[in-house]
């Protein structure tokens, strides 16, 4: 090969991907997007601990993609509801393993809510300036708990068709507008064809389009507010540790997301889908009962406090609906700007009984099925 | 952070990161697995998951608490290929967090082969330990359980509603347990931490200041070539997605009682042409071997004839030698 070294070195030629990847920056500025994206920095650096927001996404993403795939053969009938299920479980190829994945990943779903819930809460991340968040956050939590208890509903077996009723009875209680949300859910008297179809649009079209547009917003506030950070540490050290989104938090998010994935895999493998007999307006010998993560709000209504048509609404309605309350004033309550949860006692023990006791109850509720017949 | 920090946070402080450090790796091996149909869980598979999250303490313990101690996690020959595959695994995330500490906390140089000197410790102390805090920790618990159910059979409480009963028997021995359970994982720790002490007495303190260790250690991690660490990762999940995939049985594993298969075999297709051209080769072959039968009749037959022939010109030679046998001389008598 020969060599004039008074030529001047020639640069080397753009690849395709960058020649794209430049067509588009000179239309949309793409390259000022994905750097403000992605060079975020992370006071005190990357942590596990804050990989529960980007696993809540990929779940969601997962469970948007099963979804979809289960919705080529599911019929929202009440006449097809149950055998198109079946159908999915028997004749699909690999369409138990499909839907298997689906149930669990709703699981992990609300294991992961309540994780990324108390990591805010413990590291004090709903204080100003980050309220907004916090709103928007408790919002998205109220639309997870839809999404499971509309779903469950989607399969009509026994277990779907009474462990909604039980739960639409529950709404019921409601003083003055009780009445009105039953039969809007239920769509008549009865749980029927009109319930299976309301269900199913609201889990379909309703929830997903408002959890896409609400999560939106809250990543949309999280990057106005910027990370809250550790609440130890000396400047010296904080400084010393500060990374950038790219590529430590990616790193950890992607490993969290891989331990999420495989770990529903893996359940999916250990209990897959089975369905009961197909719903039948008589219970028989099934005993009702709603979803895990609402058994310890069923067991607490077994209690002989919450006996009658008043304890019944005390323990459905109003104390649910004060700790609602309670969860949405708490960044206006709580105005003392110090995060170290060792250093906010009263946070840390209210914290630790309301894990415990929705622990207790929800044992409780297992428990309790030796004892009803 | 100083050296001088306590056996509990040492033996926590190393082998907490190292636990979870080796878990996408031990979990996408159980996963394929599973697909593999080599391993089966019980109902125990949050206990399971502990075991596999805590292998390099429980890698020597799951023998004795699965025969010694009648403890199943579960069946299949993939269990002990899991935990036998965790250990090179649990090297590596003792070594990556043991270095972490060592700089970060303890400022002190990691030695040579710290995730082997560590595994093997924590091992040993594991086989020790974790069996009695099994034994330990079922004795109390069952003891507290029918403690708890004693003092429901007492005169005032015996009227105590079913769901009040369960919640506050669960509450008193749930106490007892887990207060148990975590002194003895306290005890557990202290103990890794005492084995460990020796080796971080042994080791150099590092010679920079806080911030240049984290640089060196931030350098430590970033990998030399990351694109070819990317593309090996990339392979590395496009491989075991395949194995996936391809051993995911196709139909569920616990058919519903309305949908059960019944066992048929699959025939094989009909193909008319090739049926016929395979036909029509056998119809040549055996006219081919009818002809060749018929002329080796014919030839068998014509072999006859001539022996036969030659049979009677024999005859007919053995007879001529008597007609012209010449007669005795008479002249020659005196």
């Amino acid at each position: 090969m020969s060599h004039t070294p008074s030529a001047p070195s020639a640069g080397t030629q753009p690849t395709v991907v960058e020649k794209v990847f430049d067509f588009i920056d000179e239309r949309v500025g793409l390259k000022l997007f994905a750097a403000k994206m992605l060079n975020e920095s992370v006071p005190g650096g990357s942590r596990w601990a804050y990989v529960f927001g980007s696993i809540l996404l990929f779940i969601f993403i997962m469970q948007a993609v099963t979804g979809v795939l289960l919705m080529f053969y599911y019929v929202p009938t009440a006449d097809h509801a149950y055998a198109s299920t079946q159908y999915i479980l028997h004749d699909v190829d690999y369409g138990w393993f499909l839907l298997s994945y689906h149930f669990w990943g709703s699981t992990a779903m609300v294991v992961c809510v309540f994780a990324h819930m108390s990591q805010v809460f413990l590291w004090g991340a709903y204080k100003k300036p980050r309220e907004l968040i916090w709103l928007v956050g408790l919002s998205l939590f109220a639309l997870v708990m839809g999404f499971g208890f509309t779903g469950y509903l989607l399969p009509w077996d026994q277990r779907a068709y009474w462990a909604t009723t039980v739960g639409v009875e529950i709404m019921d209680k409601t003083p003055l507008i009780g009445d009105f949300l039953a039969r809007l859910l239920k769509g008549g008297a009865t749980p029927g064809q009109m319930t299976l179809s309301r269900f199913f649009v609201i889990h379909v079209m309703v929830l997903p389009a408002a959890l896409i547009g609400l999560a939106g917003l809250h990543l949309f506030l999280f990057r106005c507010a910027g990370p809250g950070g550790p609440f130890r540490g000396t400047p010296v050290e904080l400084k010393a540790k500060t990374d950038y989104f790219f590529p430590r938090q990616i790193w950890k998010d992607v490993v969290g997301m891989a331990v999420v994935f495989a770990s529903i895999c893996a359940l999916a493998f250990w209990e897959p889908v089975v369905l009961l007999d197909e719903a039948t307006p008589d219970p028989g010998d099934y005993h009702p009962e709603p979803e895990w993560y609402f058994l310890f709000l069923f067991q607490h209504l077994r209690l002989k406090m919450f006996s009658g048509e008043f304890g019944q609404f005390l323990g459905a309605i109003a104390f649910p609906s004060l700790l609602g309350a309670l969860l949405v004033a708490l960044p206006f309550i709580d105005r003392d700007p110090e995060r170290n949860i060792f250093k906010r006692p009263i946070a840390l023990t209210l914290w630790v009984m309301f894990m415990v006791s929705i622990l207790i109850f929800t044992v409780s509720a297992i428990i309790n099925r030796e004892f009803l017949d | 952070m100083n050296d001088q920090m306590s056996p509990t946070k040492l033996g926590f402080g190393i082998l907490w990161p190292a636990f979870w450090t080796g878990l996408p790796i031990k979990l996408a091996l159980a996963v394929l697995f599973l697909a593999f149909g080599i391993v089966h869980f019980e109902t125990r598979i949050f206990l399971a998951f502990l075991m596999l999250l805590a292998s390099p303490i429980t890698v020597f313990a799951l023998p004795t608490i699965t025969l010694g101690l009648e403890s199943h996690i579960g069946e299949g020959a993939g269990i002990a290929m899991l935990f036998l595959l965790a250990i090179p695994i649990d090297i590596w995330a003792l070594g990556v967090a043991g270095r972490t500490v060592f700089l970060e906390r303890l400022r002190r140089e990691p030695p040579d082969g710290l995730g082997l000197t560590l595994w093997w410790k924590c091992a040993l102390v594991g086989a020790i330990f974790l069996p009695l805090l099994w034994v330990a920790e079922n004795a109390i618990t069952e003891a507290s359980i029918s403690a708890a159910h004693s003092i429901f059979e007492t005169g005032f409480l015996v009227g105590t509603p079913v769901p009040e009963r369960i919640s506050i028997e669960l509450t008193l021995w749930g106490t007892v347990a887990t207060v148990a359970l975590l002194l003895l994982l306290v005890i557990g720790f202290s103990l890794v931490g005492r084995t460990i002490r020796g080796t971080v007495k042994s080791a150099r303190h590092a010679a920079e200041n806080y911030e240049g260790l984290i640089t060196r250690w931030d350098l430590m991690r970033v990998p030399g070539d990351q694109g070819l660490m990317l593309t090996a990762l990339s392979g590395v999940a496009v491989v075991l997605s395949l194995l996936f995939w391809s051993s995911l049985p196709v139909f569920t594993p616990h058919p519903h009682d309305c949908c059960k298969k019944a066992e048929v075999k699959v025939e094989p297709a009909f193909k008319p042409l090739e049926t016929l051209n395979k036909d029509e080769k056998v119809i040549t072959q055996l006219a081919a071997r009818v002809e060749l039968l018929i002329e080796q009749q014919a030839e068998a037959e014509l072999e006859k004839e001539k022996s036969k022939q030659k049979g009677e010109e024999g005859k007919e030679a053995v007879k001529a030698p008597e007609v012209t046998e010449p007669a005795p001389p008479a002249v020659m008598k005196p």
